[in-house]
């Protein structure tokens, strides 16, 4: 078994682009979704249609550029030849805010913007948001990089495995390999344990980088989040394996991953599980991404101790062992015994 | 290490690879499979290793039912195609399956060494493999089936590709090893080294078509050479 980690750690270290797309490939992309979804130094443009003037003294003070705006005729028109990001007009005694679009970054600084100003000047911020297309979902870097997390370790990782072991194959060196007096449960083992390490490497890299280099809002500790990550790696690792079996070349790999990878990605928070129809949520339950960024969410957002995780580890867990002994039995395929 | 193949029979979806062979190899006796491509050599190779089951029949080295994980670990195998880790250098690659044989230590080191040199890749040894062109893949493939000493060497067409005057030298190494008491079983459809064989065993079309020694083989042609065996086999006169 040992011979087999130091072999795939040399090979590894020869394959500098496989190395460089595992450790560092998920960084690039959690940067670039950081810009894009992230923080970002934008003044939304808010235009006031008859507010009172404590309001609109309260709004100036905020980080936004106000247009006093009293002779809109036609809001949704105004809004959709981009005059401004929002427009604030009062119905009745409530605030309302009209905005094209849900559109996240731009979303969230106007309510925020406006909830400030309503608050300074009657302790309370009341206020109906409406938009001329797509209802208030709000997303942002923080809110979804738990899902982000655990989506882009588990792909990378799946990839390099699932591509490595099936070249094993294809070359012929897993059939020579299982013509010594080798047990299969060391293969795997050694499987599991060789690509386990880089793909371990790649979770402290990513969990280090969000934190200390795009500052994510870690609400829970990070050892906690570390472990989910370990976890998820290593169901990774065990499935991309297990999916090479079925592979006969590279292509076939990839091929995987519009069945394993994709559903997957929907199923890890992006839309709240609880309200998919026809019963659809219960396929979460056979998905490890599924447990994986729902601990991570627990963590992260939550801010929740191993207490409230224990469940999403004990889930990965079982399908590290389940992998595990599944890929045992598939290799028979190589060695009759 | 005796080997016996008693009415062995294989097929894969339905296509017969091979049926009924019985055959039987002593210790110390160098064999050589002939039979043009598709005849069933490599199947009959990969149910010896054990690498696949038997349809029907049984095989047996030195009285143990194949597959089995004790005759493993004495079994040289070198596979048709070259089977190395091609990221990692040649050394290394043969370190990897020493250790898998469990080697270790000084002596696995000194043993590297020695089947490196004998190979000619003394030199290369510790370039990537990657780098080998083709026939030092095949030297290195050839090392690695004879790193750990094997009392019975099963190989798929060892010398494709490799120039006459290496060629002379494995199969040099062949009968040293032979004499040593080494069972040896080479596929090969290269007619002058079937000439090299002390036994053949004819497979076309799955089946058995002759065994023999070479020279019994040869009597049976016209004129006595081995180009004549493989075109008797073709027409079914043997």
């Amino acid at each position: 078994m040992r011979s087999l980690v130091l072999r795939i750690v040399k090979q590894m270290l020869h394959d500098k682009r496989s190395l460089a797309l595992i450790l560092f490939a998920p960084l690039l992309i959690l940067t670039l979704l950081y810009f894009l979804l992230g923080t970002s130094s934008y003044q939304p443009v808010i235009a006031a249609q008859k507010l009172p003037e404590p309001i609109l003294s309260q709004l100036e003070k905020q980080d936004i550029v106000l247009i006093r705006a009293d002779d809109i005729t036609d809001i949704d028109q105004y809004l959709k030849e981009k005059h401004a990001d929002a427009v604030l007009s009062m119905s009745g005694s409530e605030l309302s805010i009209q905005m094209l679009e849900g559109d996240s970054i731009k979303t969230v600084k106007v309510t925020d913007a406006v909830k400030n100003a309503m608050q300074a000047v009657s302790g309370q911020s009341q206020m109906k948001v409406t938009f001329v297309y797509g209802d208030t979902n709000t997303s942002t870097f923080d809110s979804l990089g738990f899902m982000l997390l655990g989506i882009l370790s588990f792909f990378f990782v799946f990839m390099i495995s699932g591509v490595s072991f099936v070249r094993e194959r294809t070359s012929g060196t897993l059939e020579r390999l299982m013509l010594t007096p080798i047990r299969r449960s060391s293969v795997v083992l050694g499987y599991t344990m060789g690509f386990g390490l880089f793909a371990a490497l790649q979770s402290v890299l990513v969990v280090l980088f969000t934190k200390f280099v795009l500052h994510m809002e870690f609400n829970g500790s990070w050892w906690l989040v570390l472990l989910t990550m370990l976890l998820l790696a290593f169901v990774a690792v065990s499935l991309g394996t297990f999916v090479s079996i079925f592979a006969n070349n590279e292509f076939q790999v990839v091929q995987f991953i519009p069945i394993i990878i994709i559903p997957q990605i929907f199923f890890a928070g992006i839309i709240p599980i609880d309200t998919l129809p026809f019963g659809l949520s219960i396929l979460a339950y056979i998905m490890p991404v599924y447990y994986g960024s729902m601990g991570l969410k627990e963590v992260l957002v939550y801010g929740n101790a191993f207490s409230g995780i224990w469940w999403y580890l004990l889930m990965l867990c079982g399908f590290i062992i389940a992998l595990f002994f599944a890929n045992i039995l598939a290799l028979k395929k190589y060695r009759a015994l | 290490m005796k080997l016996e193949i008693q009415d062995v029979s294989k097929s894969f979806q339905g296509k017969i690879a091979l049926s009924h062979v019985s055959l039987s190899v002593q210790s110390g006796e160098l064999l050589c499979l002939l039979g043009p491509s598709g005849a069933g050599k490599t199947t009959l190779i990969r149910l010896i290793t054990g690498a696949i089951r038997a349809d029907g029949g049984e095989i047996k080295i030195e009285g143990k039912r194949i597959p089995a994980m004790s005759i493993l670990g004495q079994m040289g195998f070198m596979p048709q195609n070259d089977a190395l880790y091609t990221d990692i250098s040649g050394l290394d690659n043969v370190k990897f399956f020493g250790r898998l044989y469990g080697m270790r230590g000084n002596v696995l080191n000194r043993r590297a060494a020695e089947i490196l040199r004998l190979m000619g890749l003394e030199e290369e040894q510790n370039k990537l493999v990657a780098h080998y062109s083709g026939g030092m893949k095949k030297r290195l493939s050839l090392a690695i089936a004879l790193l750990h000493k094997p009392e019975i060497l099963v190989l798929d067409e060892p010398t494709v590709g490799i120039d006459p005057v290496l060629r002379q030298a494995i199969w040099q190494e062949f009968f040293t090893l032979k004499n040593k008491g080494v069972t040896i079983l080479v596929s090969t459809h290269v007619m002058d080294e079937a000439a090299k064989c002390e036994t053949a065993a004819l497979l076309y079309n799955g089946k058995l078509i002759a065994h023999g020694t070479v020279p019994e083989l040869l009597n049976r042609t016209p004129n006595g050479n081995v180009e004549e065996l493989f075109f008797m086999v073709e027409e079914d006169a043997l």
